[in-house]
């Protein structure tokens, strides 16, 4: 072996060394260029599609009323139907009920349930399933998580062969709005996990917790022709570079939560496709408004100048998100879309702190990687507030600790929140008894507001309920909404029928019923 | 040699059981409690009130932890607190597709190692033995998931696209049935722990090649190749045993890594998920799992130092 052959060797390792500290970055930028087209036409039936999805583990489920991570979401989403749903634009679609109606006075809503839905093993929906599905939800001894959020239900009765009726404690003028959720899916009154049976589009076939689970088309779906695909295999992963290394080596076909900073990256590979949504979902800082000096409302109005908001979203999303103006709820038909957008002052800032008192404010900013970017965007405040003479000392904590016992009591935050319309957000996170309500939000006004517009059926009535309602947390609110995150997963070219998703939810809303495989697999 | 052995033995179980309290402890004092790590954001008071009542957290933590060592003294590792199965259903495969990987790359590793590292040794000063010297040290210094994923680059998604990346077995068919996804874990910790048995090799066969037995035997005109095998090598294998055993037992942890990297479903993983979720019983089966398997290993680089060295060997004998 000459001289030169083991100079080349020792460059060939440290050439390796370099790659490897790029990772995923260079691996999608050489790579095979045996690109598929995109398939166009109508949709073709067969075929099985591997998904990588982000997070889950030993605590798996295949239970409809419990999901909390990712896989479990995914795979609530295909088995079971809600009565009602959110299509793509974040619109009620109706599921497992033809029709949802409300009293005059909003205290009983009745569901007709859709002609020939039937349930995996072939059996009709009964009404009696719809009551044992909410008496399981409901169960005192152990409420699963839409219980929360159903506090006003009463009871829940047949009304004939086809319609339920839910009688509420106090009336509710967005009760279909509460039903649509994907944790209230409708399972057989006989139901157990040993036999996960439900109306959606696929039947389970194999689980196993932490890894995967497989599900074959079913057949009595009640959409003509839908789903397409034979099989369905959702994978879990726990790290980013191996989902996006089994994207790359082709052994799975679509993965959710692709990193931002690899965005450009893969989208420059011929054989992938970026699938970015615009959704609803916000990153906020949380500031305790009865904790100083948040408990000041110059101090939060002055936080809330501090933020430069294009920045936000370039440098923490790299561009693939919207401005925010510390409003939530942007897809509700009530959204206060003609208040002026906030934008940075730092001299108005600094004058509000000063009247306040705090010609220099020091606070501490709890992070943790709660979601992608949040750790990031508590850096670049931190950089922000520097010209205000505010000191941000951000304190990085991991995230069983952020949602730990001292989740809720922490001064200053973040917080993480798919899309939601506005008065589902509110009783879920701004109300003294909602169970996230991290701000510690408790305005008199507001209350007032927002419990008069829940009773208001009429629709112009209480947008301008909600209007003022919105005016008020624009004005005072404990929240720094900087913007709303897109969601951006990335599949094979030869993957059709999924499209940008407004709930938050990745790969159209996990929603696999439309997918289906062209030709160049 | 029976009684070191079974003293050794001894101090082994004093040592498990130690560990097992401080692991507990350990577990005990990461923030955060099962139930909520389960719930995440989901997380409602009635919800983590339901699942303190399932998984038995109201106990007091003595009472816990009495009740977990009883159960392993018996032979049960207890209920995994997010699974809500029992401990060795969960880890049974996983240990299973683990020891794969572990004894894969153990073979491979010493036998290249030892084998590489006496061809050096019989080469010394040569460009042959500089280049692998060079090699091993370079390879050496990078930590385990640089290699990893300079493989994945070179092999897998980049240069040479002929590898899996990531290791996707089906439920109930075992990790092994699919050779190819094998290929990059274990030649990512064949990477890691090769260099240093063959650096070992190289140092200590060549002190011997350079003694006196070694030169009278040549002198006698035996064979070079038994001069090597019956002569040079046993006298080399004693101190390249204990670096071997070091290099093994740091496998047993070093696997958690790579696990994570290649997806690849052993003990590692579970390990990572069980510390995420606060599940104790299972943080602590893997502990004592990797805490044995650090006991054994040092426990048979001893013997094998023992049997292979005279002088101890009659030392303890006597």
């Amino acid at each position: 072996m000459s001289p030169h052959s083991r100079i080349s060797r020792r460059n060939f390792l440290l050439g390796s060394a370099a790659l490897a500290g790029t990772g995923p970055l260079l691996s999608a930028c050489g790579g095979r260029t045996r690109a598929a087209a995109a398939p166009t036409g109508p949709p073709r039936r067969g075929g099985t599609l591997r998904v990588g999805v982000t997070g889950g583990g030993a605590s798996d489920t295949l239970d409809p009323h419990i999901p909390a991570t990712n896989p479990d979401i995914a795979r609530v989403r295909n088995l079971y139907e809600p009565l009602l749903y959110r299509d793509h634009d974040y619109r009620i679609e109706m599921l497992v009920a033809e029709s949802l109606t409300s009293s005059a006075d909003g205290r009983v809503w009745t569901a007709t349930l859709r002609d020939g839905v039937r349930f995996h093993d072939g059996r009709p929906v009964t009404p009696a399933d719809v009551i044992a599905t909410f008496r399981r939800i409901m169960d005192p001894d152990d409420p699963k998580s839409g219980a929360a959020s159903l506090t006003m239900l009463d009871e829940v009765v047949a009304d004939g062969d086809r319609r339920v009726q839910f009688r509420l404690s106090e009336p509710s003028s967005v009760f279909d709005d509460y039903l649509g959720q994907y944790s209230l899916g409708i399972v057989p009154a006989d139901f157990s996990l040993d036999r996960p049976i439900g109306t959606g589009p696929f039947r389970a076939s194999t689980f196993t917790a932490g890894l995967q689970s497989t599900f074959v088309r079913n057949e009595h779906y009640w959409r003509p022709g839908q789903p397409y695909l034979d099989e369905l295999v959702l994978i879990n992963f726990t790290e980013d570079d191996a989902r996006i290394n089994a994207l790359l080596s082709s052994q799975v076909d679509a993965i959710d939560q692709v990193p931002v900073a690899l965005v450009e990256v893969l989208r420059s590979d011929e054989r992938l496709r970026i699938l970015s949504s615009e959704t609803g979902t916000w990153l906020p800082f949380t500031m305790r408004v009865d904790r100083p000096p948040f408990d000041d409302v110059r101090v939060r109005q002055a936080l809330r100048l501090v933020v430069d908001r294009e920045q936000m979203i370039n440098q923490v999303l790299s561009g693939q998100g919207r401005v925010g103006n510390d409003l939530y709820a942007p897809f509700d038909p009530a959204y206060a879309g003609d208040l002026p957008q906030r934008r940075q002052d730092i001299a108005r800032a600094r004058r509000l702190l000063a009247e306040a008192g705090h010609s220099s404010l020091d606070i501490e900013l709890v992070t943790a990687p709660i979601q992608a970017g949040a750790v990031e965007a508590a850096q670049v405040f931190q950089q922000q507030a520097k010209a205000a003479g505010v000191t941000v000392r951000v304190r990085r904590v991991d995230t069983t600790t952020f949602f730990g016992e001292n989740y809720l009591s922490w001064d200053f935050a973040q917080s993480f929140w798919y899309t939601r319309n506005y008065l589902p957000q509110v009783a879920s996170g701004s109300l003294p008894d909602a169970p996230y309500n991290e701000t510690h939000w408790n305005d008199p006004e507001f209350i007032d507001l927002v419990t008069r517009a829940r009773r208001t059926v009429d629709e112009a009535e209480r947008h301008s309920l909600l209007t003022r309602a919105q005016r008020i947390e624009y004005e005072r609110g404990g929240n720094i909404i900087w913007g709303f995150v897109n969601q951006v997963d990335a599949f094979q070219v030869y993957v059709a029928g999924l499209v940008p998703d407004r709930t938050g939810l990745p790969l159209s809303g996990y929603s696999f019923r439309e997918a289906w495989l062209g030709t160049g697999r | 040699m029976v009684r070191l052995i079974a003293r050794r033995l001894v101090i082994s179980v004093a040592v498990l059981w130690l560990v097992t309290l401080l692991v507990f402890v350990a577990t005990l004092l990461l923030p955060g409690d099962p139930a909520r790590a389960i719930l995440g954001q989901q997380a409602t008071p009635e919800r983590i009130a339901a699942l303190h009542a399932q998984l038995g957290l109201d106990a007091p933590v003595w009472e816990r932890y009495l009740n977990w060592l009883g159960g392993v003294v018996t032979g049960d590792l207890g209920t995994s607190t997010a699974s809500q199965g029992p401990v060795a259903e969960l880890l049974g495969g996983r240990i299973a597709a683990s020891l794969v990987l572990l004894v894969l790359a153990a073979v491979i590793s010493t036998a290249a190692g030892l084998a590489l590292g006496t061809w050096t040794a019989l080469r010394r000063g040569r460009r042959a033995d500089h280049a692998v010297s060079g090699a091993s040290l370079v390879v050496a210094a990078l930590p385990e998931f640089v290699i990893g994923v300079a493989l994945v680059v070179l092999l897998s998604t980049t240069v040479f696209p002929l590898l899996p990346s990531v290791t996707l077995a089906p439920p109930g068919e075992p990790v092994w049935s699919r050779p190819s996804q094998l290929v990059l874990p274990v030649l990512t910790l064949v990477l890691v722990v090769a260099p240093y048995i063959t650096r070992m090799m190289r140092a200590t066969m060549s002190e011997v090649l350079d003694s006196g037995y070694v030169e009278m035997a040549r002198l006698k005109g035996i064979p070079e190749r038994l001069v090597i095998t019956r002569h040079a090598l046993p006298h080399a294998i004693g101190p390249v045993a204990q670096v071997i055993a070091i290099q093994l037992a740091w496998l047993a942890g070093g696997v958690v890594v790579v696990e994570f990297l290649f997806r690849y479903p052993g003990v590692g993983q579970a390990l990572i998920d069980a510390v995420n979720n606060r599940d104790v019983e299972v943080v602590q089966a893997i502990t004592l799992l990797i805490a044995a398997v650090y006991i054994v290993v040092n426990l048979l680089a001893d013997i094998v130092g023992i049997l292979t060295n005279p002088k101890l060997r009659s030392e303890v004998s006597r």
